[in-house]
Formats: structure tokens, C-alpha cells, sequence
């Protein structure tokens, strides 16, 4: 092989090595993570980068649905049964640079990810041949939603302005930081740590109790994982805004993470509540597509760039 | 947030020591609403009560913080590390402060009289009070009648009309009584007693 040829071949790794993967998740059901996923998706692909969307909501798959397309009996299922790989599976959508992995579609039977392949599923994704690859996962806490989260580049949380999502939300949280602690701590500190988080949630701790100076008194905890998690913070997104006062949540939720959890996330913007977005899902166009130069694709384009190539935002004075 | 240890006011706000000053205004607006009121950001993990107490942490922050002179000195102290963040209090800091700019003495005293016992006594053993009497009193205590509309910040045109038991130039009663407290306590007397007797005699007036 003469030098070119080599050239081409590691930098074409160093390509692969550089794949980004994005996970889109959330507590509750229904507040856009789709939405979300597929229009971080059309937005890169916009930008020049090489895109794949991978749906992984095992209730039922619903990108095909909102990207327009229909569904393909090439779909994830024939990963997990080991009939395909998952580079196998990825189609080409009419969008350049996009591509997309349709998700369980056809399968009769219960479906559930076990630990082990959820663990498999992750070099995988990231071997993907993509800039980017993101995935739309189910909602809830399930233990390999979690896990896949942990090894995001980027972790999008979305949310609705309704005391029902936002609940549901920091359950995702609580969620997230005890399996990540979980890994970290010895089986007995972590049990402790449950009944005492139990004891709160029923009130029975002398009060105030916060999770935070729980936790940096507790022994046998690793606390390293709050120190990881401040360079890929979770990134909330507050869907469906209607006013101010819900655009203002996302900083009034990022303040109690840090004052309850003690967890620096970040609050990615909200996302103004648009009609045009469920009448194109209903006619199957994706809004990006049919409508570019709204102030929503604004809205993405804006939080794009700024994860891609982030500047300090500040005001000038 | 434990009530017993001191958290650093910046991290109450949940900003960088070198944040710009309307920042440290918006950090405090936007920590404002989410603690107080009920804003659904907090619900399931603050009680009321624990949003309470924060909020008594966030306005006392903002206090300092947001006083560009309390600012520098709670700076100074915290960096210089002369002082531990459990000595800085609000009120440590706002006493450093009136050292730095010295508070300009204002005249209070109230001018001297000229005791005369046998009238203290009256005064004390008095059990009937009237605006006449509130007159006397005034007067020996040698205050006059724009003097004491400063003292008790109530109209003079009301201190006389509280002399004179002139119902028709008073308004609703239980203004009145209102003043008559005032008025009382500036005189140094049992404002109680002064003035459940006066408005016994102002309502026996009134009913003429």
C-alpha cells in the first residue's frame, strides 16, 4: 500500500474515532423528544455534518413518522436478533447528509434491552459512519436508557413547562446520578444511600435534608462523578414554551439541580410552542423542512452551532 | 441547605466571583422566582418551608451582592482571608461599611424641660385622660405643637384636633386612637391606659 492509500485510511479512522453521539431523552412521554431529535438531526445535516438518527423508543418508533418517510422492515430488530449490524441498517433519507436507523416497527413480542446489550449496542453507535449520531430514546428511567446516557457526548433532557413533566424530570435525575453512583460506590454505602433517600422522599429526615451535603459527608461514595459530569453536563431543553415565565423554568430547574443535587447541568433553551410542528407531523413533512426560515429552525440553529463551536455568550457592557 | 453552616453569598447566586454587576441582578431575579411564589420547578424536591429558607439566604446575598460598596468589602474580606465566611454576616459587613463612610449624626434629643414634681405626680396618679390634659402635658414637657407632628409624623393640624377632642376635624376613629398612641408615647406616657380613658371620653362626646 503506497502512502496515499495509508493516509486515507487512518485519517478516514480518525474520522470514525471522531463520531459524536448525541442522546435525546427524557422522564415523561409525549413532550418532543422525537421532535427534538429529528430537528437537532435536520439542523447538523444543514450545517454540512454527516447525520445519523438511531430510534430506540421500545414503546414504538415514531422518527420515520415525523421525518416524513415510511416505515422499513430494515429495522433494529434485526441488530438485536444478529442478523445485521447496525451500519448494515442505516437508511438514507431524501435530506442530504441524513440517515436514519428505523426502530422496532415490526416485532409482536414485549421488547426490552438486557444490560449486556446495551453495553454492546454503544461501540456500535459510535462506530456508525456519521459526524453525529443521535438517539431518540423511549421515555423513563429504565436502567439501560441510563446507561446509554452515562455514555453520551451530549445528553439532552427535554421537557415540557407542566409540573407533570417537570416532576418527571428530576426522577429521570435522581435516576441517573444513583446509577451513576452506583458504579462508584461500595454495595453498602449505596444502599444506605437509598434508605436515607427514601426516608426524605417520606419526610421522616430532620429537616433540611439536601442531597448534596449528603453526599459530600457520606463515605464510601465517589463524588468524582460530579466533577465528569460538569464537562458534558446534562442539557435541558424546555419544549413547547409559551410565555417568559416558562422560557425562565429551564434557569429556575438548573438552580435547584445544583442547590438539591449539587449537579451543574445546562440549560440548552427552550423551544417556543408552534402549531406549524404537529400540523406538518400531521402531514408529514418535517417543519425544518417545510418552513426553514421560522424563528423555531432559529432556535435550533442557534443551540447547534453553540454545542458544536461554543462561544462565551455574554452581554456587552 | 443546612441553616447551620455559611454559604458563600456567590454560590447562593450561583455565579463567578468576577461576575459583572447586572448579572449578579439577574442571578438574584431569576433565584427570586424560583423560590418564592409556586413556581413548578421546585415541586417534589423544596418543601414550602425549605424555599422559605432559602430565600431569606438569596435576599440576604443580593443585599451584598448587589451594594457595589458591600460588595468590595465582602470581597476584600473573603479573599484577604482575614475573615471566615461563618464571620461574615450581613450585619458584619454593613458595620465595615459604616466605618468606611461614617453615618451623618442627626439632632434627636428632645429639648429639656424644667421638672416639676408635684406635676409628675399628678401626671402618674391621672386615671382620667382628656385632650386638655394631653395639652398640659405637652406643654410642661415644653414641646410644641409642630415638634410633636415631627416626632409622630402625624399631621399638626391632627395633634390639634386631638387636644381639642374636635371630632369633626378627625378622621374615623380608630385613626384617632391611633394617634392618641403616638402621641402618648412621644409624652413618655402609658399609651394604653392614656388612650382607652381618652377615647372613652372622645366616644361620650360624640354621642352629645
Amino acid at each position: 500500500m503506497d502512502q496515499a492509500v495509508l493516509d486515507f485510511k487512518t485519517s478516514r479512522e480518525n474520522k470514525e474515532q471522531d463520531t459524536k453521539l448525541w442522546v435525546v431523552a427524557s422522564g415523561k412521554g409525549g413532550v418532543g423528544k422525537t421532535f427534538v431529535s429529528t430537528s437537532l438531526g435536520i439542523t447538523l445535516s444543514k450545517l454540512g455534518h454527516s447525520v445519523a438518527i438511531v430510534d430506540l423508543d421500545l414503546s414504538g418508533s415514531n422518527v420515520h413518522t415525523v421525518l416524513g418517510l415510511s416505515p422499513s422492515h430494515m429495522n433494529i430488530r434485526h441488530y438485536f436478533e444478529g442478523a445485521k449490524t447496525l451500519q448494515e441498517l442505516v437508511i438514507p433519507t431524501p435530506f442530504p447528509h441524513l440517515s436514519y436507523v428505523q426502530g422496532f416497527w415490526d416485532s409482536w413480542t414485549p421488547t426490552d434491552f438486557s444490560y449486556t446489550q446495551i453495553q454492546n449496542l454503544i461501540p456500535e453507535l459510535k462506530k456508525l459512519r456519521a459526524d453525529y449520531v443521535i438517539v431518540d430514546m423511549g421515555a423513563g428511567a429504565l436502567e439501560a436508557h441510563l446507561e446509554l446516557f452515562k455514555a453520551a457526548d451530549e445528553k439532552f433532557l427535554i421537557t415540557t413547562p407542566e409540573p407533570t413533566s417537570i416532576e418527571k424530570t428530576y426522577r429521570f435525575i435522581e435516576s441517573f446520578v444513583c446509577h451513576s453512583l452506583k458504579a462508584n460506590a461500595t454495595p453498602d454505602a449505596y444502599g444506605s444511600m437509598i434508605s436515607t433517600l427514601r426516608n426524605h422522599r417520606q419526610r421522616t429526615l430532620a429537616k433540611p435534608f439536601s442531597f448534596r451535603s449528603y453526599l459530600k459527608d457520606a463515605s464510601g461514595i465517589h463524588c468524582d462523578f460530579f466533577e465528569a459530569l460538569s464537562s458534558t453536563p446534562v442539557r435541558l431543553i424546555v419544549n413547547s414554551s409559551r410565555n417568559q415565565a416558562n422560557e425562565e423554568l429551564g434557569f429556575s430547574m438548573k438552580s435547584v439541580c445544583n442547590k438539591y443535587y449539587d449537579l451543574g447541568i445546562d440549560y440548552a433553551g427552550s423551544i417556543d410552542y408552534d402549531n406549524a410542528v404537529w400540523q406538518s407531523v400531521r402531514v408529514r413533512e418535517h417543519v425544518l423542512v417545510a418552513q426553514p426560515f421560522t424563528p423555531l429552525a432559529g432556535q435550533f440553529l442557534a443551540t447547534c452551532k453553540q454545542l458544536i463551536a461554543p462561544e462565551e455568550l455574554r452581554a456587552v457592557v | 441547605m443546612q441553616a447551620t453552616s455559611r454559604y458563600n453569598y456567590y454560590e447562593v447566586l450561583e455565579l463567578t466571583a468576577n461576575a459583572p454587576q447586572h448579572e449578579v441582578t439577574t442571578a438574584y431575579e431569576r433565584a427570586r422566582a424560583t423560590y418564592s411564589g409556586d413556581n413548578p420547578a421546585i415541586y417534589t424536591i423544596f418543601s414550602e418551608q425549605e424555599a422559605r429558607e432559602l430565600l431569606v439566604v438569596i435576599e440576604e446575598a443580593y443585599q451584598v451582592l448587589g451594594n457595589k460598596i458591600l460588595r468590595t468589602i465582602y470581597d476584600q474580606r473573603l479573599l484577604s482571608g482575614r475573615s471566615s465566611l461563618n464571620d461574615l454576616t450581613y450585619e458584619s459587613i454593613l458595620e465595615a461599611s459604616k466605618q468606611v463612610f461614617p453615618e451623618a449624626k442627626t439632632e434627636k434629643t428632645v429639648p429639656a424641660y424644667q421638672k416639676d414634681d408635684a406635676f409628675e405626680k399628678e401626671v402618674a396618679a391621672r386615671t382620667e385622660w382628656d385632650g386638655e390634659f394631653l395639652k398640659k402635658v405637652r406643654e410642661y414637657k415644653q414641646i410644641t405643637v409642630s415638634k410633636m407632628s415631627e416626632i409622630t409624623k402625624i399631621n399638626s393640624y391632627y395633634v390639634t384636633a386631638v387636644e381639642n377632642m374636635d371630632a369633626g376635624n378627625l378622621p374615623a376613629i380608630v385613626f384617632v386612637r391611633g394617634y392618641v398612641v403616638q402621641i402618648a408615647k412621644a409624652l413618655g406616657l402609658d399609651e394604653k391606659k392614656v388612650a382607652d380613658s381618652y377615647m372613652k371620653s372622645f366616644k361620650n362626646n360624640l354621642g352629645k
